[in-house]
């Protein structure tokens, strides 16, 4: 019986191999062809797709590639790059304020989800490791940490979701916002006895904000025809409800990443829920 | 400007070297997180103050948690 699946396992494992073996060697055997060529002395810079996302505006870039032709790097320094102002602009393509946060939750989105997941794949195997080991590592907690914990962990978490809620807005965003949330709930691992019973939703709050994630990406597959398009206004630049679908992607990457690393330390502290 | 840039990485020099050569296992994972704070210091100063904010969070504050729990896992002496 359990020579025959394994007979079984071994053929489609067999299968599988071929079907990749086969994509690998008609991808390497197509006519490669010529190419984008482009002239090193006089380049036509309209061609490349750099040009896009340096002006960050595409709709207007078409204009400004007529008017400055390929003499972008002759005068590079006479030309502004984008005449964005903050609090004034309206509906940009990105609208956030903060340009490292345009790159990548809007046009590199997809990117972030797969490194969100495999954040999540990591906190799984240290679940799946630690989990067993219930023994106790701390001695009793003394009355400095115990007070500090209580007094600072409202003050550490109203930090971390500012961090969070402003990402389109300032520096920082979901992955530093729910890591200060996350050092919250290791400070107060520390100072309370029995912390770790009360942490009990963390798994369900990681899912749903995962879900909430994969779900705006997948309304824009629907309504505009590609996955995680923004495609919700994008407002005034510089308010606080503004750039669509980034501020509210970033939020629950903040809520996600906080869960998954609170859960994360307590099951490193030893033992999850008993 | 330049004088504070040399200045801590003068001090993340130290901290490197006394967490490679401590005894302690200890106050070596403390003069990692110093280290740690220095570079996100480092990072600010150079106009990139989102990888600032993420370097201060994670480097000094979460990863210093976890060595200390593998300490306590293991042994504090060397």
């Amino acid at each position: 019986m359990k020579n025959t699946q394994g007979m079984v396992n071994a053929f489609f494992a067999f299968l599988l191999v071929v079907i990749l073996g086969i994509f690998f060697f008609n991808a390497i055997n197509q006519p490669l062809g010529n190419g984008l060529v482009l002239n090193k002395d006089n380049p036509d810079l309209s061609k490349r797709v750099s040009i896009h996302y340096i002006l960050k505006n595409v709709h207007n870039a078409e204009d400004y590639l007529a008017q400055h032709k390929s003499s972008y790097f002759r005068n590079r320094d006479k030309v502004k790059s984008s005449n964005l102002e903050f609090g004034k602009t309206k509906n940009a393509e990105s609208g956030s304020a903060n340009e490292v946060t345009s790159i990548v939750v809007n046009y590199r989105g997809f990117d972030t989800l797969g490194e969100v997941t495999v954040l999540f794949i990591s906190i799984l195997g240290l679940g799946m490791l630690l989990h067993e080991n219930k023994k106790k590592y701390w001695a009793k907690p003394s009355l400095i940490v115990r007070t500090g914990a209580n007094f600072l962990f409202p003050f550490i978490v109203l930090f971390g979701v500012y961090v969070f809620v402003h990402g389109h807005l300032t520096p920082g965003g979901g992955f530093p916002g729910g890591t200060i949330i996350a050092s919250a709930a290791l400070l107060l691992i520390l100072g309370l006895k029995d912390f770790k019973n009360k942490l009990t939703m963390t798994k369900i709050i990681e899912s749903l904000a995962g879900l909430t994630f994969a779900g705006l990406g997948l309304v824009g597959l629907f309504t505009n025809g590609s996955f995680l398009t923004n495609f919700l206004p994008s407002g005034t630049m510089g308010l606080l409800v503004s750039s669509g679908i980034t501020a509210l992607i970033y939020i629950a990457v903040g809520i996600k990443v906080a869960a998954e690393l609170s859960s994360g330390i307590m099951e490193m502290n030893g033992g999850g829920e008993e | 400007m330049i004088v504070l840039i040399y200045l801590s990485a003068i001090v993340m020099i130290i901290s490197a070297l006394y967490a490679v050569y401590a005894k302690d296992l200890l106050v070596s994972v403390v003069a990692l997180g110093i280290n740690s704070l220095i570079v996100s210091v480092l990072f600010f100063l150079m106009h990139a103050p989102d990888v600032a904010i993420t370097e201060a969070a994670i480097g000094a504050g979460l990863s210093t948690a976890i060595f200390v729990f593998a300490i306590k896992h293991t042994e504090r002496k060397e």
